[in-house]
């Protein structure tokens, strides 16, 4: 019976990786700490009272996996980048076109950004939100338009990228990138 | 997948959950994969493995510096031949080097009428004092016992296929000839075990 298939993958088939060792949560923490620290301080010391944002919701999604799981095919180089930059290109656009409609626009923008990012093999998950975050955002990112893709979507994933390189290399059982293009 | 005909080899090479979780916990960080996605890349990647080695060439895991003898060698000659190189056969090939048979430890154990044909038939004998077995071939040449005409492959046969031929007609090597029925190599049962082997370490 085809029912009974269907509901029986519920069930799962494998178990969870194994955990990992405390050193590892330790240069975890600390990698994400400086990562968010260098994009937090410049967006809340140099850039307060401008215009321009240098942190958004969606770095935090990208310093799980930058320096959590610093070997996942999605938080190498290419998908940090083309993830964020192509994805926040997707959420404006989406909010121009479609911002009357918001439900709609917000829909589009991440499902067209995971659809993107997929055909150019820059899956990353953060991306989904950077392109949300471009609809639903508040008024400050609205006015950004399209420079929303550069800062702080472009320009804050290269400070996070910098972070992960200098600190992901130092253990000598860590290694960052696993490759670039 | 479940149909494919490497079932049978999956089964036997099959790993566990727990194999996977013990290789993961080797390796530092985390690993954004479950035990059960690796296993499945694990089996696809140990097929693709054997059946590139089990599609090699004949040419890619051939001998190329074949000891041959004629088909006028005096068997003496011959014992001595496959004596120094240490080989239990050699292709009798003639002047043109084209390959007229094979002769090996075989050939002999069968002619000198050991009883059972085996190297201990003829140490039997040996024992039981009915004198030198060798006597009657002393004087003849390849061609009177070679195994013609030889089973041989071309160039492009399949490592799979080569295997099956050892097993089906209990040979142990097949020289290699191009279309003219010319020696270019040979295989024996040990290039094919090489070629494992080498697929292992090249790991």
């Amino acid at each position: 019976m085809m029912g009974a298939r269907y509901f029986a993958k519920m069930k799962g088939t494998t178990t969870s990786p194994p955990r990992v060792s405390l050193s590892e949560v330790a240069w975890s923490w600390i990698g994400a700490f400086l990562g968010i620290a260098a994009v937090a301080a410049i967006n809340f010391n140099l850039l307060n009272g401008t215009d321009m944002v240098m942190v958004i919701g969606s770095f935090g999604a990208s310093a799980v996996l930058l320096y959590g799981a610093i070997k996942s095919p999605l938080a190498q180089p290419r998908n940090l980048m083309g993830g964020h930059f192509f994805s926040a290109i997707i959420g404006v656009l989406c909010y121009k076109v479609l911002g009357s409609e918001m439900w709609l626009a917000s829909a589009t923008a991440v499902a067209t950004a995971i659809a993107f990012m997929h055909i150019t093999k820059t899956l990353h998950p953060p991306g989904g939100a950077t392109a949300l975050i471009a609809v639903i955002g508040s008024e400050k990112i609205h006015a950004l338009g399209y420079l929303y893709s550069i800062v702080p979507a472009a320009l804050g994933a290269a400070i996070m990228l910098l972070v992960a390189l200098l600190v992901n290399n130092i253990p000598r059982t860590r290694r960052y990138p696993e490759f670039w293009g | 997948m479940e149909k494919s005909p490497e079932k049978d080899l999956f089964s036997r090479t099959d790993i566990s959950d727990e194999d996977v979780i013990a290789a993961m916990r080797k390796i530092n960080g985390f690993l954004d994969i479950t035990p059960g996605d690796f296993k499945e890349v694990y089996r696809f990647a140990f097929n693709h493995a054997i059946n590139r080695v089990l599609s090699a060439k004949a040419r890619d895991i051939m001998t190329k510096r074949v000891h041959t003898v004629r088909p006028d060698t005096p068997l003496k000659d011959v014992a001595a031949t496959l004596s120094e190189t240490g080989v239990a056969g050699v292709p009798v090939v003639d002047e043109g080097g084209m390959v007229e048979g094979i002769i090996s430890e075989k050939d002999f154990l069968a002619k000198m009428g050991g009883e059972g044909r085996s190297f201990m038939g003829i140490i039997a004998e040996c024992l039981q004092g009915k004198g030198c077995l060798a006597i009657p071939v002393r004087k003849q040449a390849a061609r009177d016992i070679m195994s013609s005409p030889a089973i041989t492959v071309g160039p492009d046969e399949a490592l799979a296929d080569i295997a099956g031929l050892f097993s089906t007609r209990k040979i142990n090597r097949v020289p290699v000839v191009d279309e003219g029925g010319k020696l270019l190599g040979i295989v024996s049962r040990a290039d094919v075990v090489k070629a494992f082997t080498d697929m292992g370490s090249a790991a």
